[in-house]
Parts: C-alpha cells; sequence; structure tokens
C-alpha cells in the first residue's frame, strides 16, 4: 500500500505534478461550482477548444515563453466574444457557440499543420505534459488561483444572485453582462492554467466533474465546492499513483492527465451508485413508517 | 473505376458525401439544439474505436457501440434531479474521451492515430469509407424523409405532439441515433472537430436564410457539400490541413450569414432598426403604422 500510495511521490517530478493537480483540484472545485449553477457546460468546452490557436499562435511567434501569453489572449478574446454571443438571444446559443469552437480550432489546427512535427506538437498542445511540469509553471499556476480565487470570493453572493434570479439581479442594479464577463474569464484562467499540464482537451473534466459530483451528495453551495475541491484532490493524486503504479511494475503505459480524469468518473459514478442506495434505504424506511 | 485510384479524387467523393450527410442532419441538430450533443458523440465514440482498433474488428462497429452508450448514459443522467442535460453530456464527453487517451496509451503509435482522429485524414479514405459514408447517407436520407413531419412536430410543440399521441420519446431517441450514425460516419474519416463544424455551421447559417424547413434543408446540404469541397481544394492550394480548412470555410459561411442574411443578419437589423428610430411622416399625436404599441399594464 505504500509502495503504491506515498512512495512515487518521492520522485521529484512526481512531486511537482501532483503540487499542480492539487493547486488546480482547489482551482476547479470552485470553479466548476459557478459553472454548475450558471450551466455552462458547454462554454466550458467550447473555451477548451479556443485556447488552443492561442497557445499554436504564442509557440510559433516566441517558443516555450510564448505559450502563456498567446493562451491568456485567445482566452481573452474568446471570454468577450461568448459574453457578447450569449447576450443576443438570436441566433440560438449552442449553435453559435458550436461553430465559434469548430472554427477557432480549425485555426490552430492549420496553424499546426504548417509546421513539421506536427502531430507531436499536436499532442503535447491537446494533452500536456503532466510529468514534466516544472517549478515555473507551478508558480503561474498559483498566482492565477490566487486571482481568480479572490475575485469569486468578492464577487460570491452577485454570481449568486445572478446564477438564481437574473432578472432581481437586474433590477437591482447589477450588471449581468460585467458579471457574466468576469465568469467566463475565471473560466479561461482555469483553462489557460490547466493547459500545459492535463491539456486543453482534459480540463473540460476539471470544469464539470467535481461540481457534478458535490452536486449528488448535497443542494448547498459550500458542500458542494467542498466536495468539489475533495473529489478533485482525491483523483489528482490517486490517478497519478495508478498510471505511475502501472508503468513502473506492469510495464503499462497510462497517460497521467486521462488517468486522473478516469478516476475522477469513477468517483463521480460510485457516489451516484452511494446516493441512488441512500435514497432507496430513505424512502423504504419512510414507507415503513407511514405502515 | 479508374479515377478512384487517385487518394484526392477519393478525398472529393468522400467530402460530398459526407458533406450531405451532416447537411441532412444539421438541420434536426440546429432544430432541436443538440449542438452540444453532437460534440460529445465526437469524443465519446472514441474509446470504441480505439478498442476496435486494438481488437481488430471494424472501427465503425466500435465507434457505434460506444455511441449508443453515450446516448443513454446522457439519457439516464439527465433525469436526474440536480442534473441537466448539458451537465450529463459534458460528463459523458470527459468520461469518453479520456477512457479513449488511456486507452490509446497504452498502445505505441499513440500520437499519429490521435491526430489522425481529431482533424481527419481524408485524403486517405479507402472504398470501405466511400461506401459506408454512402450508405449512411442513403439511410439517414430516407429515415428523415419517412418521418419528417413527426420529427418537425416533436421538434416544435413536444407537449402538443404528446397530447396527440405521438411518441415523442421515441422520436427524440430517433434523432439521437441519426445524430450517432452520422458521428460515426464521419469521424473516422474526416475528424471530431471538422465533423461538429460541418453538422453545425450549415444549417445555423440556413436558419438565418429562411424560415421553411426544407428550404433551411437544401441550403444546408448545398453549403455543407460546397464548404467540403472548397476546403479540400485550399488544403491543396495552401498546404494546410484538410480538416481545418474545411471547418474554416464552413464556419466563413455561417459567419457571413449572420452579418447579411436578410431580416436576421446585422444589416437588415441595423437598416431596420435606422427605419424604426426616423419620425413617421405621419400627423402628430397618432402612432404610425408597425410602431409598437406602448404595453399598459403587467
Amino acid at each position: 500500500m505504500h509502495a503504491t500510495l506515498v512512495e512515487p511521490f518521492s520522485v521529484p517530478f512526481m512531486a511537482r505534478a501532483l503540487t499542480e493537480l492539487l493547486l488546480l483540484a482547489v482551482l476547479a472545485g470552485v470553479v466548476s461550482t459557478h459553472v454548475l449553477t450558471r450551466r455552462l457546460g458547454f462554454v466550458a468546452d467550447a473555451m477548451t477548444h479556443t485556447v488552443f490557436p492561442g497557445i499554436v499562435l504564442g509557440f510559433l511567434s516566441a517558443g516555450v515563453d510564448g505559450v502563456l501569453p498567446g493562451a491568456l489572449a485567445a482566452a481573452a478574446v474568446t471570454a468577450i466574444l461568448l459574453t457578447l454571443l450569449t447576450r443576443s438571444r438570436r441566433v440560438t446559443d449552442d449553435t453559435a457557440l458550436a461553430v465559434l469552437l469548430a472554427a477557432m480550432f480549425a485555426v490552430g489546427v492549420v496553424l499546426v499543420s504548417r509546421r513539421a512535427s506536427y502531430t507531436a506538437d499536436l499532442t503535447s498542445f491537446l494533452f500536456g505534459r503532466l510529468l514534466t511540469v516544472t517549478a515555473g509553471q507551478i508558480a503561474q499556476t498559483a498566482v492565477v488561483a490566487g486571482l481568480v480565487l479572490t475575485t469569486l470570493a468578492v464577487l460570491h453572493k452577485e454570481l449568486l444572485l445572478r446564477a438564481f434570479d437574473p432578472r432581481a439581479a437586474a433590477a437591482m442594479g447589477y450588471r449581468i453582462w460585467l458579471l457574466d464577463l468576469v465568469l467566463n474569464l475565471a473560466v479561461a484562467l482555469v483553462v489557460v492554467a490547466a493547459a500545459q499540464s492535463v491539456g486543453t482537451i482534459l480540463v473540460i473534466a476539471l470544469l464539470v466533474v467535481p461540481a457534478a459530483t458535490g452536486r449528488l451528495v448535497s443542494d448547498r453551495i459550500a458542500p458542494i465546492t467542498l466536495a468539489g475541491v475533495a473529489v478533485a484532490a482525491l483523483s489528482g493524486y490517486l490517478g497519478l499513483a495508478i498510471s505511475y503504479r502501472a508503468s513502473v511494475s506492469h510495464g503499462l503505459r497510462l497517460a497521467g492527465g486521462a488517468t486522473v480524469v478516469l478516476t475522477m468518473v469513477a468517483v463521480y459514478l460510485l457516489t451516484l451508485l452511494a446516493a441512488g442506495l441512500a435514497r432507496a434505504l430513505r424512502s423504504r424506511r419512510t414507507s415503513d413508517a407511514v405502515a | 473505376m479508374r479515377w478512384l485510384d487517385v487518394a484526392f479524387d477519393r478525398a472529393l467523393l468522400e467530402s460530398v458525401l459526407v458533406g450531405s450527410v451532416c447537411g441532412l442532419i444539421g438541420v434536426q441538430v440546429v432544430l432541436r439544439r443538440q449542438a452540444f450533443f453532437t460534440m460529445a458523440m465526437t469524443h465519446a465514440t472514441f474509446p470504441g474505436v480505439v478498442i476496435a482498433a486494438v481488437l481488430g474488428v471494424n472501427l465503425y462497429l466500435g465507434g457505434a457501440v460506444a455511441g449508443v452508450l453515450a446516448a443513454l448514459a446522457v439519457t439516464v443522467l439527465s433525469r436526474r434531479r440536480g442534473h441537466d442535460a448539458s451537465m450529463a453530456t459534458a460528463v459523458a464527453l470527459a468520461a469518453g474521451f479520456s477512457l479513449g487517451v488511456a486507452l490509446l496509451s497504452t498502445q505505441n503509435g499513440f500520437t499519429r492515430n490521435l491526430t489522425a482522429y481529431l482533424t481527419g485524414s481524408i485524403l486517405t479514405v479507402g472504398e470501405q469509407d466511400l461506401v459506408v459514408a454512402a450508405a449512411v447517407t442513403a439511410g439517414v436520407a430516407l429515415v428523415l424523409a419517412a418521418v419528417h413531419k413527426e420529427l418537425l412536430y416533436t421538434a416544435f410543440d413536444h407537449h402538443g405532439a404528446r397530447a396527440a399521441g405521438y411518441r415523442t420519446g421515441a422520436m427524440d431517441l430517433l434523432v439521437l441515433l441519426l445524430i450517432e450514425a452520422v458521428v460515426v460516419t464521419s469521424v473516422p474519416a474526416v475528424g471530431t472537430i471538422l465533423t461538429l463544424a460541418l453538422v453545425v455551421a450549415p444549417a445555423g447559417a440556413a436558419r438565418l436564410w429562411t424560415d421553411r424547413v426544407a428550404g433551411m434543408t437544401a441550403f444546408a446540404v448545398a453549403v455543407a457539400v460546397s464548404s467540403a469541397v472548397g476546403g479540400l481544394y485550399l488544403s491543396r492550394a495552401f498546404d494546410v490541413a484538410a480538416g481545418g480548412a474545411i471547418s474554416l470555410v464552413a464556419a466563413a459561411c455561417f459567419a457571413l450569414s449572420t452579418i447579411v442574411a436578410p431580416r436576421q443578419g446585422l444589416i437588415a437589423r441595423a437598416a431596420h432598426r435606422r427605419r424604426r428610430r426616423t419620425p413617421p411622416a405621419t400627423e402628430p399625436g397618432r402612432a404610425a403604422p408597425g410602431e409598437p404599441v406602448p404595453a399598459t399594464g403587467s
């Protein structure tokens, strides 16, 4: 047990990967709660794809150092475009979102396809390299986490009001579009922070599954968020350990990011099952009491 | 057939077939707001394709089985209290895709296969792909033609259709399965992103030009086929990825439509607003025809 759960993290690169994942877990637990209450699943998914061309452009123009600025620029552009798109109700949101997603992603693909090392580049852009996370990247993630968590904490009440009663929020004088923009920017920042470690595509799991699991055990915001953070942290830890054990002891190469997400989905499914059982037991007990 | 021996000709035929079937199903996707579901299907069929490749069975079969499972998962999860369809869809997407990536990472040749899956490699389609695409195009067209009245009724008036005795649940499931069939056919040949672009963008553009479903369908198929063919030629001319070029052409058609389409386009709406703002040439005190009547009460 010790060999599986503790030993892997004595290796420096595994310890760095774990630190990065734990930081992301706190971030994902909080932001995914907002994604849940505002039903931003598709927006989050679109964001993970639209950041991609920014990463490519940044990399093409300035090498590895250009990735973060490029991703940030693309994230800001998308957050603004998405806010505008969801404001006007003419074209249905999801159609416009889907076209934006496909178009921005295609720009990234077209840019990458001009390079000689096409497939290797594309893969690392999309799936990140969890095990090569540097101390610098961890510091970047920590800064992003601090910024996003502070903003969301300050605006907590306003964002909740906007999620559950947008009309009341508008009547009380809050600028809905500004709140939407702040939340979209927060989601975009999480995508940027996680893009290099778990990759742009698997970020969608971090932005949805933690709060979805929390929602299974509670109706209240604070417990949902706490459960989300716990689920994300636990699966980050277990997923890394499993992936390490599989490749070291069993010669089975399992991609780190994907294993973390699969663990998270497994935790979600187990919670789903447990919640279903608990509800069945409770209804049995009430019907017994009535009889 | 002599000309089918050339890779580019096969790609051309494939793009026409995939364009037609994507345009056809796109109308249903746009009218029923299933764009996110389509996106999820393109990712959730992935593990099925990988498993089929590892076991050496037919790729389409693997994708189809995984797709049915994902559709069922979305249906079941979205019924839970506190879970809406978009969250169930996102969970299915993340689960399916990460399962595919994890499975693929255990194999050799990880990166090459994955790239082909995501961005497509339309220039390597074989004759089997063409036969499958032709069969699915014909099948989807037939089914849509056979039940098009029922589909319309359930899309626009779900409660009314149920009250009139139609089996709305069966109709919804039928549409999901048709979307899945299109995704399973298109993705191995042309990639996930391109499939999404070709399904949603042409139909979304068509929706801006017309209010009639027949016209919308014809328009969507025309836009989808010409984007596919045009993108293919562009990709050859500029030496870029075919999937990316085709997606960009389709998205450009949509963007152009949001600007110039009659009545719904940005220009038409700006002109309309200007007309309303200029003072009408009637005597003061009387509302001009077409002027909104001030709401009283409520």
